[in-house]
């Protein structure tokens, strides 16, 4: 206890507080401006951190992660484009919902619900990191492989109309992803010779151009009527989501808290399909699954209340075991360890005040969020009052300086434009965009791992079911596209006994 | 060649060829604007980078900003720094992968189209295995294997990396090459892997390792250097071990070929007040590296060195291109 309240006075000194502040500001801004990322933010907000004190740098490092993570969702609600990957379930319903003038209700609820699943997965983490850990590290390739396995089939939800252009959709996302070295064997693969080819698409400046780009292209190319135009912004207006709503989802945001935790416990998985996940949740589990996709709150809340969670979730594995998640928490990583703190099971008995103050930095930068935010989105959504023609000269200026910034190269601009384009041609083809984007953030993991465990079983392919854990996960997979095939043949038999009545 | 690919070089030509006769003008008042420094690689390349850059900045009259340029192990970063001009305005954050993605093809040009300015740290690999295994040295290790007739189950990065090069060399040198079977991760989390018991040994940054061998769950057999590591003092090397291994991973930096003499002495001078610094020392502990200043000509000779012994041991495992 002693130590807990040493913690907390170091924790709550003005300047830990103010770099909390700051770090959750610049999350924000970096994480709601479409092309802008939060893991450059981080990049910027590391050398800062070098010259503070231990407690108020890594106060800035969290804070800068929790911000990010939070604002992604609010360029993904109000213009469609996600800010980060995690963020990209949030586009199916929470755009929609701007569309119906509910932008503020669709913000504010992701924010609330982002606040409890942060908060949630930190209790998770302060009560059971070592009971978590213990069970993450049993999770090896095989396992991993089922999860991520499990996690890309939620593609069948996400298909809209048709599986057979979803399916394509998510293997293209997995295609793109094999460009570049392969990590595993050191090989080069699709470089065609070319040292830009060498260092891959990157999944930000593709994430960057799947979603900004046909925005950018529809602006210009659909002429918007007057009417349209001032009904849009007549409906802009700064409301809050009610409790009696929230409280009705109580119960789903629990769930998906859980879900997030135990997700981003799990090293080399991370926020992506943890949300995926939980909309597929909500949406099977939904009393009206057939709203999904056109504006329904719940599809806000699962994926928002995930992503957040696996903030804390995240933390096992880094504190505990060292092992960073995603490239953000890799920069949160290389800011614990300039100052000392080796993350690891030595930790808890040689940084206990560290760790204690992280958490307690961690509420206060969810504190700061949630303050932010509210009072932000009646400035949020004055966005939508601008033109969509200036708006997207502004979101392509973004983009193309978001894109560069990522890895400081011109060919990512171009990666971003060529992708966008490419995006573009198959939103007019009604295929569906976010399958991609779920197929190229686990595409590499998938084969990673199921690779790396066929080396460990010598090219048995035994290892994959005699394993307990991936067996569940692997019939979860069966069960989901069972499911999901058996409603497509169920929509389809009225319209083949009718051509069947034709013919005859 | 590409279209635009001529057009780049061309363009560069000319850039070097109006900045050489600047250069030529006023080399004395070296450096007029800020010069840039090329990051290679994120992790533990990136945070010294970072420090040495700040640093550096306090020595010389213009800022040292640090840009990073990832990707293609390496290959990025180099191609971009080799075609700028040879006026010490851009200089790269360089290490073993100047020899290595050379030799795996990743690059066409090799360690001779840059000018070495100094070498900054160097990072030992340490061996590691689980705790259950009761090892505590190289020869416990090697007669337990040798005795069982078992393939050892090594984790490794991946094919290529630096962990699976610096194994290769030390169960060459142990005897029991061909007794390892290697189990590619794609990335760094061996540890957890050797905690679990899916894989018998591992080679990684002392770093990963120190806080599970201070509680007790894993066993450090031995370090891959000439040096003992500060964050595991009681570790003894490989050579100390009676075998014959010495490798380590260099950092330094370099400018394109044919920068100017006083222009890489005047970084070098820069480098090394900043590896003397009392903060590069300080975080060389926390980030766990070990600052290792040595001049020019000095850094030229062991990466001319290294370069025949990587080729060699490339060449070895089938991967030379």
């Amino acid at each position: 206890m002693d130590i807990f309240l040493e913690a907390l006075s170091t924790a709550m000194t003005p300047m830990a507080i103010a770099s909390i502040g700051l770090g959750a500001l610049i999350g924000l801004i970096f994480g709601s401006i479409p092309g802008l990322t939060f893991t450059v933010a981080l990049a910027l907000a590391l050398p800062i951190s070098f010259s503070m004190d231990a407690v108020p740098a890594i106060g800035l490092l969290l804070g800068t992660y929790i911000g990010g993570m939070t604002g992604g969702s609010v360029s993904a609600i109000l213009l469609g484009i996600p800010g980060t990957p995690s963020a990209a379930a949030t586009v199916l319903d929470g755009h929609p919902m701007t569309k119906q003038g509910n932008a503020s209700i669709a913000l504010g609820t992701a924010v609330i619900t982002s606040v409890f699943g942060g908060i949630f997965s930190l209790v998770v983490m302060i009560v059971s990191v070592d009971l978590v850990s213990r069970v993450a590290i049993s999770f090896g390739p095989a396992e991993i492989f089922a999860l991520v396995l499990f996690g890309l089939s939620t593609i069948c939800g996400l298909c809209g109309g048709s599986l057979i252009k979803g399916l394509i959709s998510g293997a293209l996302g997995l295609m793109i992803m094999t460009i570049g070295i392969d990590t595993i064997d050191g090989v080069q693969r699709m470089t065609f010779g070319s040292v830009n080819m060498l260092q891959g698409v990157n999944l930000l400046v593709a994430m960057i151009g799947l979603f900004a780009v046909p925005f950018i292209i529809e602006a210009f190319a659909v002429k918007s009527s007057t009417p349209e135009k001032s009904q849009r912004i007549s409906r802009v207006k700064a409301e809050l989501p009610s409790l009696r709503m929230l409280s009705k989802n109580l119960w789903l945001m629990i769930k998906c808290s859980v879900m997030g935790t135990g997700i981003g416990a799990i090293p080399g998985t991370g926020g992506a399909i943890a949300s995926f996940l939980a909309y597929d949740h909500a949406k099977r589990f939904s009393k009206k699954p057939e709203s999904f996709g056109k504006g329904n709150v719940e599809g806000v809340v699962a994926p928002e209340t995930a992503n957040n969670a696996v903030t804390g979730g995240t933390l096992i594995p880094l504190l505990s075991l060292g092992i960073p998640g995603d490239p953000a928490t890799a920069i949160v990583l290389a800011g614990l360890m300039i100052h000392g703190i080796t993350p690891g099971p030595a930790l808890f008995m040689n940084h206990a005040g560290e760790v204690y103050s992280m958490y307690v930095s961690v509420v206060l930068a969810y504190l700061w969020v949630l303050g932010l935010q509210l009072m932000g989105i009646r400035l949020f959504v004055h966005v939508l009052k601008i033109p969509r023609e200036l708006l997207a000269v502004g979101v392509l200026v973004l983009c193309a300086i978001g894109a560069y910034s990522i890895r400081n190269s011109v060919f990512d601009i171009y990666a971003m434009g060529a992708i966008g384009v490419m995006a573009y041609g198959l939103v007019s083809f009604r295929v569906p965009i976010t399958p991609i984007i779920l197929g190229m953030v686990l595409g590499p993991t998938l084969e990673n791992e199921f690779r790396t465990a066929m080396m460990l079983s010598a090219g048995d392919p035994a290892i994959f079911y005699t394993s307990p854990t991936a067996l569940i996960f692997f019939t979860l997979a069966l069960l989901v596209i069972g499911l999901q095939a058996l409603s497509e043949l169920k929509a389809r038999k009225p319209i083949k006994k009718e051509v069947e009545v034709s013919d005859a | 060649m590409t279209p635009t690919k001529t057009l780049r070089r061309a363009t560069t030509g000319l850039l070097a060829a109006a900045a050489m006769t600047v250069a030529g003008a006023a080399q004395a008042d070296y450096p007029e604007r800020p010069v840039e420094m090329t990051i290679l690689f994120g992790g533990t390349a990136n945070s010294i980078a970072q420090l040495l850059t700040d640093l550096m900045s306090q020595e010389m009259d213009q800022p040292v900003v640090p840009v990073s340029r990832t990707g293609g192990g390496g290959a990025v970063g180099y191609s971009y720094v080799v075609n700028t001009p040879a006026d010490g305005y851009n200089i790269v954050w360089n290490s073993n992968s100047i020899n290595t993605g050379n030799h795996m093809g990743r690059i066409d040009f090799n360690y001779e189209s840059f000018a070495p300015i100094a070498r900054v740290s160097t990072e030992i690999p340490a061996l590691a295995v689980n705790a259950e295994t009761g090892w505590e040295d190289l020869d416990d290790m090697v007669s337990a294997v040798q005795e069982s007739g078992d393939m050892l189950r090594v984790g490794i990065s991946g094919r290529g990396s630096f962990t699976h090069l610096t194994s290769a060399a030390l169960f060459d040198a142990l005897g029991i090459g061909d007794q390892v079977a290697y189990i590619a991760y794609g990335d760094g989390r061996a540890p957890v892997e050797l905690l679990a018991g899916r894989i018998d040994a591992a080679i990684q940054w002392p770093g990963q390792f120190a806080s599970y061998a201070e509680a007790g769950d894993l066993n450090v057999l031995a370090v891959t250097g000439d040096t003992r590591v500060n964050v595991l003092p009681d570790v003894a090397t490989a050579m100390e071990q009676g075998y014959d291994v010495n490798i380590s991973m260099w950092r330094g930096l370099a400018a394109p070929a044919g920068t100017p003499d006083d222009v890489v002495a005047a970084l070098q001078a820069a480098a090394e007040a900043a590896v003397m610094s009392d903060t590069f020392q300080e975080a060389s502990d926390n980030i766990g590296f070990t600052p290792a200043f040595l001049p020019s000509d000095e850094f030229g000779a062991l990466i001319a060195e290294d370069d025949a012994f990587y080729g060699a041991l490339l060449n070895d495992l089938g991967m030379a291109q």
